[in-house]
């Protein structure tokens, strides 16, 4: 008895009904106590996830100097993870989200499960950041001082948005289901709190039309939003890395790639996870070949669009050749560097799966699940051949320097890698004993779909203003600093003239028009007479130094000149200090006069000239107006949902 | 005017404090600013020239004032450090990287100054190039930061603040120019540089977990000092200066006008193609006097760092 065949089997409402409790029935049976093998199972996860932690605490007493990242390889194996988990996490809203809003019929037994996915990937790899961050201490600094133009602020506005919204989405499509758990919860003699906690989740709901409605129109809403906050939050990501000017990451076709690649490894991944249930929880009637085989149609569109995808990226560059593209390619192609990944992935990550599902007769269960675990192998290994090659390939080549960048992830860094892993199976396990793994009413649905009259119309859904909890959100924007005026310039002092020397020598400075021309005149006198032949300099005096204006000898007048300076820069009011120094002969040497005097250029003195440019303190403003518009569809959206659900634990007791 | 005022001020000078001069002179932009409450007081100097030009200046500020931390974030009022790096006269002995290094107690296994031995094609000779930040007018490391912890002065220079610091290192991905270094572990600073305390003008006492780099000398440019680098090249090959002053100041004294160098020597900037616009510019490497990297007597460069650095 499948669900399936149940479809096409079932003639009459009583059949429909009598199958859709076998369902039920079936189903609920996941939530039974765990065997010897589920308790080894998770203990070892909870084992190693431990270990893990172990591991972070002793990074945390150490530093980030127990990971192999050093200063030209400064990202590593946590972003690798964070890239790939962020990228799985992308399975809930394709397979659910896109196939729920095409109302594909077959997606039914998988759903529950690739929103779960969507959530704790979600939370694993957000959790990497964290962890890859060098003062995790200092989080907060990120809401408190936070700049919207970088691409992290970006990350983390758009993952909370989507962790928010995957959560909504996941819980909204399991409450028609837990009326269902709490009276078998009750049945079974379970413990009240969870008997409690199922009704509490359950909102009330009944199978009434009003309850129906308002519950498509949630969950219709949710699918529909769900998708474009998916492709930002990895084109986010992706941007990242897009946004520096590195070579590899520098390139406009970054957000699409590593959106394919999400989806790509997402569905691999939901795959791996049909087939592990299917196998600990029996459900060889409900998950069907047929659904891996429908899966894999999907996964072989997306091995190409993944391949063409890579093809253009690496053709580009290669046919481009640029010297830093070039070496680049050379690190990943030659057998010295990263070679064997690099090909191994290609095997792995593209030609294996290729080969696995191009056949239709050879796609059997086996080489389907084969293909999944490889494409998630292979796109590990992509996001770890995209950060660190490039991070070894510097425009300024180190070995210029004569420093040679490595990176290998170290004991800890692959201890707490595996408790990424072990922490998601782990999470995904424990919400699988609470909570049906298949979506039981979803799965029911389709028996009694075959009856002749559709139970409940769909209908257009209208979104819902926006509410003021939405700009809630907002108070995580950078606050905006304040521009400071200018408080007092610092310069060198002294402005005297004429100054004494031993023998009372002198020496007086000042701006003269000779022959009609702007002069600086020197006189030189001993005791009141003019000194001839003595070589003075001028100079204008500059911050570290004086600047040379000309040397010139003193006339029986005891004077000597030189032009005036022309467009040297003053002070902001044109002030400059000008210095005359007798050069020769010997005995008078050091004799000097400093005069300020107005003459120069003002110094345009400015005052944060581009208040608002990337790299301001301030963001631009079409980018503020970008993103809060976003954000508001988003929310509103949210906002609407969340209405509707209370809108439906409302909803009066009928008769 | 009266007599007995004029010569007053002719005979001395009125020493005042900043908020006096401020209302003495309320036209003058700058100069009629009062010193910042927190800010100590600088001594405002008030004299008349012969041409009859009433002139204020404030006397240098000394090396023991601590930035304030606005101070820090704004710059110098008015400045706009820049730096040349004459390639022709650069032998690649090293002493301005060594000497940075001990000058910001710069552990082992980092270089704020690094020297490259650059060669920028098969046919023409090797030469040095040494590495600070180039403090870009356009700076991709502060466009990324997403706390604000590096920015940009008013004055040019990028700082970072490694009391705000979060240790995410996008700066260090985003820099092309490789400047960025990172406190792996735990900092272990001699006395002398925990003694002074903190401020992003000069770097130290370290943080774990946080960015650091070249910060070009700051709180010596405040004391009319030339950056250690420059200050030490034997070469007098790193020039130092105020752009808005026109100028630039090497180790030997010599101070040339910035705009005649640049012109006459026809400097470039790395890797201009970026867009990233450095406030440090380089002199080609044309007629030297002294062996190219790899001749016999050549230098080395300070690249005897080993397995250290990576």
């Amino acid at each position: 008895m499948s669900a399936m065949t149940l479809a096409v089997r079932a003639e009459g409402a009583d059949t429909a009904q009598f199958e859709a409790d076998a369902v039920r029935r079936d189903l609920l049976a996941t939530l039974h106590p765990i065997g010897a093998i589920g308790r080894v199972w998770i203990g070892s996860l909870v084992a190693i996830v431990g270990l893990a932690a172990a591991a972070w605490i002793y990074q945390l007493v150490n530093g980030l100097r127990v990971t192999d990242m050093r200063n030209y390889v400064s990202w590593g194996t946590y972003m690798t993870d964070f890239v790939f988990f962020i990228g799985i996490s992308h399975a809930g809203t394709l397979i659910s989200a896109i196939l729920r809003v095409t109302n594909a019929g077959w997606r039914r037994p998988i759903t529950r499960m690739a929103e779960a996915i969507t959530v704790f990937a979600l939370l694993v790899g957000g959790s990497m950041v964290v962890i890859d961050m060098g003062r995790p201490d200092r989080v907060l600094n990120l809401v408190l001082h936070g700049r919207v133009q970088s691409p992290i602020l970006w990350d983390l506005i758009s993952v909370a948005t989507y962790i928010t919204g995957s959560l909504l989405y996941l819980y909204v499509a399991m409450i028609p289901d837990m009326p269902i758990l709490a009276e078998a919860a009750r049945a079974a003699g379970r413990s009240p709190r969870l008997v409690r906690l199922y009704e509490v989740l359950s909102l009330g709901f009944r199978e009434t039309p009003e309850h129906r409605r308002r519950l498509a129109r949630a969950l219709g809403a949710m699918a529909v939003i769900i998708i474009p906050v998916a492709v930002s939050v990895h084109s986010v990501v992706s941007w990242v890395f897009g946004m520096t000017l590195r070579p590899g990451w520098h390139s406009t076709i970054f957000a699409p790639y590593f959106v394919i690649g999400a989806i790509y490894s997402g569905t691999a991944a939901i795959i791996t996870a049909m087939a592990l249930f299917r196998r600990a929880y029996h459900l060889e009637q409900y998950l069907l070949p047929e659904h891996f085989r429908r899966l894999a149609m999907l996964l072989l569109a997306l091995t190409m669009l993944y391949g063409y995808f890579t093809l253009s990226e690496f053709l580009t560059t290669w046919y481009g050749r640029t010297a830093t593209d070039v070496r680049l390619l050379d690190l990943l192609g030659g057998g010295a560097g990263f070679g064997l990944v690099f090909w191994g992935w290609t095997v792995v990550g593209f030609f294996a799966p290729l080969a696995l599902l191009v056949f239709p007769s050879r796609r059997s269960l086996a080489s389907i699940l084969t293909a999944s675990v490889l494409i998630n192998v292979g796109m590990w290994l992509e996001r770890y051949l995209i950060i660190i090659p490039t991070l070894e390939t510097p425009f300024l080549p180190a070995s210029a320097a004569g420093i040679k960048p490595h990176y290998f992830p170290s004991i800890i860094e692959i201890t707490i890698t595996a408790g990424a892993f072990a922490a998601f199976m782990l999470l995904f396990t424990l919400f699988s004993r609470v909570f049906p793994i298949l979506s039981i009413w979803e799965t029911a649905e389709a028996a009694e779909e075959a009856s002749p009259a559709p139970a409940y119309p769909e209908r257009r859904h209208r979104m819902a203003p926006a509410t003021i909890g939405v700009l809630l959100l907002f108070g995580a924007l950078p606050s905006v600093a304040t521009a400071h005026r200018a408080s007092g310039q610092v310069t060198p002092a002294g402005a005297a003239a004429p100054v004494a020397r031993p023998g009372n020598t002198q020496i007086a400075l000042k701006r003269a028009s000779e022959d009609g021309q702007d002069m600086l005149v020197a006189t030189v006198t001993a005791d009141g007479r003019p000194l001839a032949g003595v070589t003075v300099g001028f100079s204008v005096a500059r911050t570290f130094g004086n600047m040379t204006l000309g040397t010139d000898q003193t006339l029986s007048d005891g004077s000597a000149a030189v032009a005036f300076p022309k467009g040297v820069p003053g002070d902001s009011i044109g002030r400059l200090r000008v210095l005359a120094t007798v050069q020769a002969p010997a005995e008078l040497v050091g004799t000097n006069a400093t005069v300020t005097m107005s003459g120069g250029l003002p110094t345009r003195v400015t005052n944060e000239s581009q208040p608002r440019a990337l790299w301001s303190a301030r963001p631009p403003l079409a980018m503020i107006a970008t993103i809060l518009g976003l954000l508001l569809c988003v929310w509103s959206t949210y906002a609407f949902v969340v209405g509707q659900l209370i809108a439906m634990s409302h909803v009066k007791q009928e008769g | 005017m009266s007599m007995e005022r004029r010569e007053f001020l002719r005979s001395g000078l009125l020493v005042a404090g900043g908020a006096a001069a401020g209302a003495l002179i309320p036209a003058h932009g700058d100069v009629a600013e009062p010193a910042t409450s927190n800010a100590p007081a600088a001594a405002a100097t008030l004299a008349l020239t012969p041409d009859g030009d009433l002139v204020v200046t404030h006397a240098p500020r000394g090396a023991s004032a601590r930035p304030t931390s606005e101070e820090v974030r704004r710059g110098v009022p008015g400045r706009k450090w820049v730096m040349v790096i004459d390639l022709a006269n650069c032998d690649g002995c090293g002493v301005c990287s060594m000497t940075c290094a001990k000058s910001h107690f710069v552990p082992s296994d980092r270089q704020w100054l690094r020297v490259f031995r650059m060669q920028d094609d098969p046919a023409s000779t090797p030469y040095w190039m040494p590495r600070p930040c180039f403090h870009c007018d356009d700076p991709p490391c502060a466009r990324v930061c997403p706390v604000g912890a590096t920015f940009k002065r008013d004055d040019g220079i990028v700082l970072i603040d490694n009391e705000r610091c979060i240790g995410c290192r996008f700066c260090m991905a985003a820099c092309p120019y490789s400047v960025r270094t990172f406190n792996w572990g735990r900092p272990n600073d001699p006395p002398a540089a925990t003694a002074r305390g903190y401020s992003p003008e000069w770097g130290y006492p370290r943080r774990v977990g946080t960015a650091e780099k070249c910060d070009f000398c700051p709180d010596m440019a405040r004391d009319g000092k030339l950056p250690h680098c420059a200050g030490v090249c034997p070469m007098g090959a790193i020039w130092f200066g105020d752009e808005n002053e026109d100028a630039v100041t090497n180790s030997r004294g010599e101070t040339v006008q910035l705009s005649k160098l640049l012109r006459d020597r026809a400097a470039f900037r790395e890797l201009e193609e970026l867009g990233t616009k450095p406030r440090v510019y380089y002199l080609p490497p044309d007629n030297r006097h002294y062996p190219a990297p790899g001749e016999p007597g050549a230098q080395n460069g300070n690249q005897s760092h080993g397995v250290e650095q990576r």
